[in-house]
């Protein structure tokens, strides 16, 4: 019974993985939506697939494990409120971009439009300070502390 | 020596808070965090070769991590140096420093930085050790950064950490090795046999050579210590003439008694504490800023420390302890002198300096006093612990005699070079009117200077705070005393041709310089160190370039590759360990035969509905999974979240365009198939692997006591209300923060449309005053 939920769970979360890699943005919810499907019949399946009573105390005994259970119906509704979240992300990046293409909605992250060679990821952190090119390096005559005459 | 270490911290957080209110006077009170460790020299007095005393308070027993102070005679003498520089640069500073400047950090800082000395100078237990080294590293970061407005001192700072916490690194690693060789985290407790024996033994000692060498700033790891003079004057004192880089020298102290035998050690130490001193001296030599002068006499002065006590004999430590008091002393002096200079003329600049020696005749002296023994001029007392250290090279072989008195040489000579700002025509720069420094600033360099004075014409004192350490660093045997007359011996001889050399020297200053400036190197420690860190930035830039300026999907790519791999890599490793594979159930065929027709369907689906349709069976799928796996709470939310979430993509649907093709690119075609086939292989492996994995032992607490303590008969409600509140507190925060984030969300939306709200495809534009996220492309 469990090897047949282990492919059943790979085939989902493979399915879902490649969803997730599509262009079109509904398909990568959809992708998501498996994938969860997925982790949720595998935290199920881990814990053993017994043909026990459900965790009802009004039923006879013994009891499947009711942990797993309590985990994946958090699991279900965060799922839930994900799936909702990313369809409305979808709709608003459609309606400010225009287009529903993943892949063509880029990165403004990482690149700063400005640098000409494309490759310094953050005009902030250029590197080390180095002392100012009048200086050398490993000398520098300044003598007294900033901030006026110490006294 | 508990309370040593701790009051400087304690007061340093009390002087932080002081800085502000008292002004420059906190310094009163930092020297006062100094007292106990002065009082630490009172057994010293007592006893020659002081007697070990230890104080241990445990702190995680379990991991042999312990606050154990030993102090041996070694210990208690250096820790009497730092607290009477420490005190001595704090009383300093109080005069010194600008009544603009931020006394309340400095202060602060100058302490936490002396009693991660302390502590590293008294600690017995190897892993608090490292641990205090570390700190010396961050706190000696924070002072040398002080000004840290100047691009120079910011430059310094970081250069110094660098390079230390290299060393840092080494000595963490040399430390674990250690430990675990020896069979003690403690320095005493250490089986040395046992760690002469293991194949550790090497590691060990190398790792720690990197961390005595680049703390010491011993070649090629000298480059930090000159930039690190950018601290003010008073920390550079402490820091780095008494306290900071002779950490260094400490651990080969200490540590030679361990590694000592291996003939490696005083292979490696002898050579590179010779070549530190000739280098240090010739470019200090050269310097024209006087506290650059005295910085690579320092990384030369400690070379000579280095090879003294590399050399892992008697003699070796006997002379390298006695030169280690003459140096703190006349060093710490020189600064103060410098300091005295500065504040006075505005200026450190040799060529524009002259003549001072009318308008600062106090300093003139202390000056005078310092620089001749940190020539080897007698009756001071670096005469005599330059005769040692030529004693000790003149066994060891001519070459070694010879460049010892090489590098004198150059010592005598760049000496001399100091003290040429007294002699001469007087000059200073234009506006500065140099007049003798206030008590404040003298004070502490005079008795300074006295201490080198007194050591020379009181060689039995001098010897006698020498031997104090004799038991602990194994010299106790040694019969050599100090003494200013020896007769004529082959090492005053060599003094002699030490000064002859120095004074030519001096004399053919003009085509020494010429040869310098020719002899100068075009790769030096410096350019490395620059070439590397920038090598560093670029490649991590391209790096980011390359990898986080893609599109998300092939992003997303990168890191699901990247999970394949491992995971792939851990698959391969590890033992096959699969479960239980029960007889296959036909009553769930069915509801497998749905998922399939679930998963396959929304993989061919050519529209959109169709592959939410697809999805919906899915979910109706592992709906029906969960009824026919006894888990009947789940069926019901499931079926219900599935019913809210096709209602949800149908809305959706109606604002979204027609669904169209979007193919992928060949290769991206194949990439994704193998990448989600290598996830589904995966999932499949590790739920085979894992089966059981979640087993009884938590569960029948549960179901034992779900009705007794949670008054519920559906165990997994009560789990997830009583058992588990705050789980499920958490779940519903975070489904009612999605819920204002969606209606955040659809509000600016409706706001952001063109009227006609069920028209076609949306104009893109959205109208001033809205937030709208920042995105380029307008395709």
């Amino acid at each position: 019974m469990e090897t047949l939920f282990a492919l059943l769970i790979g085939l989902l979360i493979g399915t879902g993985v490649f969803l997730l890699l599509s262009r079109v943005i509904v398909r990568v919810v959809l992708g998501l939506s498996f994938i969860t499907y997925g982790g949720n019949l595998a935290i199920l399946t881990v814990a053993g697939l017994r043909e026990d009573a459900p965790p009802l105390l009004t039923l006879r005994g013994p009891y499947v494990d009711p942990l797993p259970q309590a985990l994946i119906l958090t699991a279900i509704v965060i799922g839930f409120a994900t799936t909702a979240l990313l369809l409305t992300v979808a709709l608003r990046a459609y309606q400010v971009a225009g287009h529903d293409d993943v892949e063509a909605f880029g990165d403004s992250l990482a690149r700063d439009p400005e640098a000409e060679d494309g490759l310094i990821a953050d005009p902030e952190h250029q590197g080390p300070d180095r002392p100012d090119p009048e200086e050398p390096r490993t000398l520098v005559y300044s003598a007294r502390p900033p901030g006026g005459d110490p006294s | 020596m508990t309370l040593a270490v701790f009051l400087p911290f304690l007061l340093a957080a009390l002087c932080a808070w002081l800085g502000p209110r008292l002004g420059r006077r906190t310094g009163y009170v930092a020297a006062l965090a100094f007292v106990p460790a002065l009082l630490l020299a009172l057994p010293l007095a007592g006893m020659p070769g002081a007697l070990p005393a230890l104080e241990v308070t445990r702190w995680v027993p379990t991991l042999g991590l312990a606050l154990a102070f030993r102090g041996d005679g070694f210990s208690l003498l250096f820790a009497t140096l730092i607290g009477v520089i420490g005190a001595l640069a704090s009383l300093y500073s109080v005069a010194y420093l600008s009544p603009h400047e931020r006394f309340g950090r400095f202060y602060a800082y100058l302490l936490l930085f002396g009693g991660s000395m302390l502590g590293l100078v008294l600690s017995d237990n190897l892993i608090a050790l490292f641990g205090f080294w570390e700190m010396t590293s961050v706190t000696s970061f924070l002072l040398i950064g002080l000004w840290h407005t100047r691009s120079a001192a910011r430059d310094g700072a970081v250069k110094a950490f660098l390079v230390s916490a290299l060393g840092g690194l080494g000595l963490l690693a040399a430390v674990a090795m250690i430990g675990l060789a020896g069979g003690s985290t403690t320095l005493s407790g250490l089986d040395v046999e046992a760690l002469r024996a293991s194949p550790l033994f090497t590691p060990a000692l190398l790792l720690t050579l990197l961390a005595a060498f680049t703390k010491s700033a011993q070649l090629p790891f000298h480059l930090w210590l000159p930039t690190a003079m950018e601290a003010p004057t008073p920390v550079s004192a402490f820091l780095h003439s008494a306290t900071m880089v002779k950490a260094g020298v400490l651990l080969v102290a200490k540590f030679g008694l361990l590694f000592g035998t291996s003939p490696l050690w005083s292979g490696i130490i002898v050579p590179v504490g010779l070549a530190t001193l000739v280098w240090g001296a010739w470019i200090a030599l050269r310097q024209t800023d006087l506290k650059a002068l005295l910085a690579y006499s320092t990384v030369s002065q400690l070379g000579l420390l280095m090879s003294l006590y590399g050399l892992a004999d008697a003699e070796g430590r006997f002379a390298a302890t006695a030169h280690l008091l003459n140096h703190a002393a006349f060093k710490a002096a020189l600064f103060f002198v410098v300091g005295i200079i500065d504040h006075e003329t505005g200026t450190r600049e040799l060529p524009r300096l002259g003549g001072l020696r009318k308008a600062l005749p106090v300093t003139f002296a202390v000056a005078l006093l310092a620089a001749l023994s940190m020539a080897g001029v007698p009756p001071l007392g670096g005469f005599i612990s330059k005769e040692l250290f030529y004693e000790a090279m003149l066994h060891q072989g001519p070459l070694f005699i010879g460049v010892a008195v090489a590098g004198s040489a150059l010592t005598f000579a760049y000496s001399f070079r100091l003290l040429r700002v007294f002699w001469g025509p007087p000059r200073s720069p234009p506006g500065a009117d140099p007049h003798e420094a206030p008590p404040g600033l003298t004070g502490p360099a005079a008795l300074l200077a006295l201490a080198a004075l007194t050591f020379g014409v009181w060689p039995g004192g001098a010897e006698a705070l020498t031997r104090t350490a004799q038991n602990a660093l194994d010299f106790a045997a040694y019969p050599g005393h100090l003494s200013l007359w020896h007769g004529v011996t082959p090492a005053l001889l060599a003094t002699f041709v030490t000064w002859g050399l120095g004074a030519a020297l001096i004399a053919q200053s003009a085509r020494v310089s010429t040869l310098g400036r020719r002899l100068t190197p075009r790769l030096n420690a410096n350019t490395v160190y620059y070439a590397l860190t920038e090598g560093v930035n670029v490649l991590s830039s391209r790096l980011i370039a390359r990898t986080q300026g893609l599109a998300l999907p092939d992003q997303l790519r990168i890191m699901l590759g990247a999970a394949a791999l491992i995971a792939g890599y851990g698959v391969w490793r590890s033992p096959q360990v699969f479960h239980a594979i029960g007889p296959l159930p036909l009553a769930l065929l069915p509801i497998a035969a749905l998922l399939v027709a679930g998963a396959l369907g929304v993989l061919l689906a050519r529209s959109r509905l169709t592959a939410v349709v697809a999805v919906g069976l899915t979910g109706f799928g592992s709906a029906a999974a969960f009824l026919g796996l006894r888990a009947p709470d789940l069926a019901l939310t499931q079926l219900l979240v599935e019913a809210v979430t096709v209602i949800l993509f149908l809305l959706v649907f109606r604002s979204l365009p027609r669904s169209r093709d979007l193919p992928r690119t060949r290769w991206r075609y194949g990439v994704d198939l193998l990448l989600a086939a290598s996830a589904g292989v995966g999932a499949t492996l590790l739920v085979l692997a894992g089966v059981r994995f979640l087993a009884p032992p938590i569960s029948p607490y549960y179901l034992a006591n779900s009705y007794e303590l949670g008054g519920g008969r559906n165990v997994v409600n009560v789990l997830l209300v009583d058992f588990r509140g705050f789980d499920t507190l958490g779940e519903i925060t975070v489904v009612g923060m999605v819920a204002l984030a969606v209606l955040g969300l659809v509000r600016v939306g409706k706001k952001g449309r063109a009227p006609g709200e069920a028209g076609p495809a949306p104009a893109p534009s959205t109208p001033p005053g809205t937030t709208r996220p920042k995105e380029k492309e307008e395709a």
